[in-house]
């Protein structure tokens, strides 16, 4: 990116440093913007002023990132937002408010988008994109060879992996239990947990039901809601990550399908009672999208997306979230003490299952709706 | 008292009736021991009573914030909606025409209508007017939903008022303000004061429309439980609610002392 | 309170001049344009959307008559909230009835046992339920230790543990309109009727049941509305497995994108209140209802 940088840019960041290191005041910190021309862009917040600015090439006030909040926040903050201020001079804020779908198609049409870049999931991408909500990923500027290609969508591209898996609670459960274990209450009486969306859940009722893992796409869903349906008296449904932790955590199922990373939590605050393996997990991406006309303009944003699949920073996001780094060079970072509840690395990427974004894109909206329906009929 | 106790509830009805409220408290038995767990997340302590929720709260920036932040706004909302509620329950009740009543039902749409259909169009309108993310903003939304609580409340009470007071104070020549001030509201005082109740309790309690028309400087202490129960089921919010029973019953047995040593 | 409410309405001199019934619709005046300029006129834009999207037309409202999903959502929701409802009032009235015979000192604190609650989020009393419901939970532990059951009872993950956090979520809605009117009927009345030889439970039916029906009414109307719009309890003390209206609208709005259809829910839901109120009014006084002496 310093490539890019004009000379005028670079002078404004050497003044800014100057300010920062209390060399300069203010005054003379917006004094030499405006010699430079650059004043608008830097201190003049949203609307035409700085969006004019930024068709010149500009840098934006700021780049807002929106996730889904909690502990998300510092941690994208720290392993994301920090580096990119440091190498940019762009300050980058993470927004926890929560970017559900529906939010970003309000602020769209009442055109008042805050976010730069969201992270979301595939279905939503596609739902988002095709509906005109999204500005398709600018693969100029997003560098293709730091990440899965095949995470790289139109309309988003993978920001880290996530692995759906089975969970289990060792003082119930002898030895390493397998999907069809899950499915098979008679053998193994007790509870069972399911994701209420459905989101990659048919992939392990298929699989349970004698599908082969690599033959699970396109999706047979009438015969994998049928398998669930078929313990439906012995299933609770989890809406929150939380929630699927307290409901393994109080012994209330005795198996469950949730993200490795709640699975890690479990283990480790259950000091082992609970277990999970990456055996036949679904290896899932989370996806980075850039709404219409985000408020740093569409270049900046997708900036910004290149700037966080820097191994480094998903690195560090795995070591505090345990979120698996996209990009392919970071698992020679990984210390070793991560490299167990890595869902990217080499190892237990070979005992997943590779998520099918492309039926997942055709068939989410639909596939929630009747998910739904079946359980709480 | 006495006597009226002997004419109105019967043992069994008075035992039946300490048996819900002990059902109301019910789970407050259960916040209590969980804001003391050693946990890190919502449960009933496991080795051992610990304080460090309690710690964790009023040594975090963002939790006192939250507390500061929807105190603000509740009060601000209770203002907007007792104060429009309450006239207009009075305005109405003693006009008692065909469209009054209807200005009255008109006021229950916003307990029918689900809060996200609101939040829509509340985003919408606030993009344009410039409030979002801003206390006037949430607190204008929350105030203004707030109304049909106070309108519901104050009504009833009106209900078992008898007008012909009011009549014979107007007649005696006494104004419209002064009647309200000296007649109505005195007598209608209970019902006010629960809707105060209810519109703060509202605002207080409001997350679908602030998860909408917040997003950075705007966190109130709903958004702030939320985001805790989506992390980890922080017990920090069993804390926060423990405080604030606590804080409540001190001001009532400091009511109680106060009213004995009047009486005394 | 006392204070606001007084210094909303305009300076005494220019009222008394004024037509009397002016003065009245200017204490209306502020509640019906807040409520028009922040509450219809938003609203209304979003309701329009029930005939515009996908496309102009009815046929969002169609799919009340076609799709199963929908239907199966509505009785849902109409058997949750009639139960929750009948067992709040019912409770509601105990406590208001109680509290209003209570001596001074016994009514504050009744009047704490109620109102602590509403001091503790929504959100928080759920998983305080599941922390004493489930299988493993308090009550669960507690009645097994004592050797009465064997196996856990099932009080969570299913309706019953939906109305009971609903009921507990409600009670204190119901009691402060019930007891506000309850105040107000004359104890004198009832004594009467006891002078008169009545026993207790005849005394309370023909004189003092009849008079608490404005509050029975209200606080049933408030209720009930009030209960349709749930679902973060019945979300989580359901195991899932529960789909109320509120939830399905939101779920239609915030991930699905689905706003015609959401907007045709929310719209019928309006109009279906409309219409209850408008039958009840043939049963009962709706002026009665809502305060008009």
């Amino acid at each position: 990116m310093r490539e890019e940088q004009t000379f005028a840019q670079d002078c404004a960041e050497i003044l800014r440093d100057e300010l920062v290191a209390g060399r300069i005041d203010r005054r003379t910190f917006i004094k030499g913007l405006t010699a430079l021309g650059l004043a608008p862009a830097l201190l003049g917040g949203a609307g035409a002023l700085s969006r004019a600015a930024m068709a010149q090439g500009a840098k934006p006030k700021e780049i807002v990132v929106a996730n889904f909040g909690g502990d998300a926040v510092p941690a994208f903050t720290d392993a994301f937002a920090k580096p990119f201020e440091a190498k940019e001079a762009v300050k980058m804020v993470i927004d926890g408010s929560g970017p559900s779908t529906g939010k970003i198609k309000a602020m769209v049409d009442a055109k008042k988008v805050i976010w730069d870049v969201i992270d979301s999931g595939t279905g939503q991408a596609a739902q988002l994109g095709e509906a005109g909500y999204l500005e398709p990923i600018d693969y100029s500027i997003v560098d293709k060879t730091k990440l899965d290609p095949e995470f790289a969508y139109k309309w988003g591209v993978i920001n880290y992996y996530f692995s759906t898996v089975l969970a289990w609670d060792s003082t119930k459960v002898q030895g390493t239990p397998t999907w069809a274990d899950f499915f098979d209450t008679k053998k193994i009486p007790g509870k069972r947990m399911f994701r209420r969306t459905g989101l990659a859940m048919l992939e392990p009722a298929l699989m349970a039901d004698g599908v082969p893992a690599d033959k699970l796409y396109p999706i047979d869903q009438k015969r994998a809601m049928a398998k669930i349906a078929s313990i439906k008296a012995d299933s609770l449904y989890w809406n929150s990550g939380a929630e699927s932790q307290q409901l393994m955590r109080t012994g209330e199922c005795v198996m469950g399908i949730l993200w490795h990373t709640r699975a890690n939590i479990l283990e480790r605050d259950s000091g082992g009672r609970i277990k999970w393996t990456f055996a036949g997990g679904i290896l899932q991406p989370g996806i980075w999208v850039v709404p219409k006309n985000p408020p740093a303009g569409s270049a900046w944003a997708h900036k910004a997306i290149n700037a966080m699949q820097d191994p480094a920073g998903q690195v560090l996001l795995l070591e505090r979230m345990g979120n698996g780094p996209a990009n392919p060079a970071a698992a020679a970072l990984v210390k070793p003490e991560f490299a167990r509840v890595n869902p990217s690395s080499p190892e237990n990427m070979k005992q997943q299952v590779k998520f099918g974004g492309e039926w997942w894109m055709a068939n989410q909206e639909q596939l929630t709706q009747a998910f739904l329906d079946m359980i709480s009929s | 008292m006495a006597d009226e106790s002997r004419i109105g509830a019967g043992r069994s009805t008075r035992s039946l009736g300490w048996a819900i409220v002990m059902f109301l408290v019910l789970p407050i038995t259960i916040v209590v021991p969980v804001s003391l767990t050693d946990q890190r997340y919502l449960s009933l302590p496991q080795d051992g009573l610990s304080l460090r929720h309690y710690l964790h709260l009023i040594q975090s920036a963002e939790w006192l914030s939250s507390i500061g932040q929807s105190f603000v706004i509740a009060l601000g909302s209770m203002v907007i909606s007792v104060g429009a509620g309450t006239l207009c329950a009075i305005g109405c009740w003693r006009i008692g025409t065909r469209w009054s009543e209807t200005i009255r039902v008109l006021m229950l749409v916003p307990i029918i209508v689900p809060t996200i259909v609101y939040a829509l169009g509340l985003y919408r309108l606030w993009v344009k007017l410039d409030l979002l993310d801003s206390y006037f903003g949430v607190m204008l939304a929350h105030g203004v939903t707030g109304i049909p609580y106070v309108v519901i409340i104050v009504s009833t009470s009106l209900a078992s008022f008898d007008p012909r007071l009011e009549q014979a104070a107007r007649n005696l020549g006494a104004s419209v303000p002064y009647t309200l001030r000296r007649v109505i509201l005195p007598s209608i005082l209970p019902g006010v004061i629960s809707g105060s109740i209810f519109a703060f309790i509202h605002s207080w309690d409001e997350l679908v429309l602030v998860l909408f028309i917040a997003s950075r400087s705007i966190f109130t202490l709903p958004r702030r439980i939320w985001d805790g129960i989506n992390e980890h089921l922080d017990p920090t919010m069993a804390a926060v609610a423990t405080a604030l029973v606590l804080v409540t019953a001190l001001l009532l047995v400091l009511d109680m002392r106060a009213r004995r040593l009047r009486a005394e | 309170m006392t204070a606001t409410a007084a210094a909303g309405a305009p300076s005494g001199r220019r009222l008394v001049l004024m037509n009397e019934r002016t003065a009245y619709w200017l204490m209306v005046a502020p509640a019906a344009l807040l409520m028009a300029a922040f509450y219809f006129y938003p609203l209304a834009e979003v309701l329009w959307i029930s005939v515009t999207e996908p496309k102009p037309g009815l046929d969002n409202y169609a799919q009340l008559f076609t799709s199963a999903s929908i239907r199966r959502t509505i009785v849902t929701t109409l058997r949750i909230c009639v139960l929750t409802t009948a067992i709040t009032i019912l409770l509601g009235y105990v406590v208001a009835y109680v509290l209003v015979h209570a001596s001074p000192r016994a009514q504050r604190w009744l009047f704490l046992g109620v109102l602590v609650p509403l001091w503790i989020s929504v959100l928080v009393r759920a998983f305080a339920w599941v922390t004493l419901l489930a299988r493993e939970g308090l009550i669960n532990t507690t009645l097994r230790d004592a050797g009465l059951i064997e196996q856990p009872l099932a009080l969570i993950w299913n309706e019953f543990g939906i109305v009971i956090g609903m009921v507990h979520y409600m009670i204190p809605y119901a009691v402060l309109p019930l007891y506000a009117n309850m105040r107000d009927i004359d104890p004198r009345t009832v004594s009467a009727a006891r002078g008169l030889g009545g026993s207790r439970f005849y005394s309370f039916r023909r004189v003092f049941l009849p008079q608490s029906l404005p509050g029975i009414i209200g606080a049933t109307v408030l209720v009930f509305i009030f209960s349709l719009g749930f679902f973060v309890t019945p979300a989580i003390l359901g195991g899932g497995k529960t789909l109320m209206i509120a939830e399905y609208i939101s779920l239609q709005i915030l991930d699905l994108l689905r706003w015609g259809l959401g907007t045709m829910l929310a719209s019928t839901m309006v109009l279906f209140i409309f219409v209850l109120l408008a039958a009840l009014a043939r049963v009962v006084d709706l002026k009665r209802l809502f305060g008009a002496g």
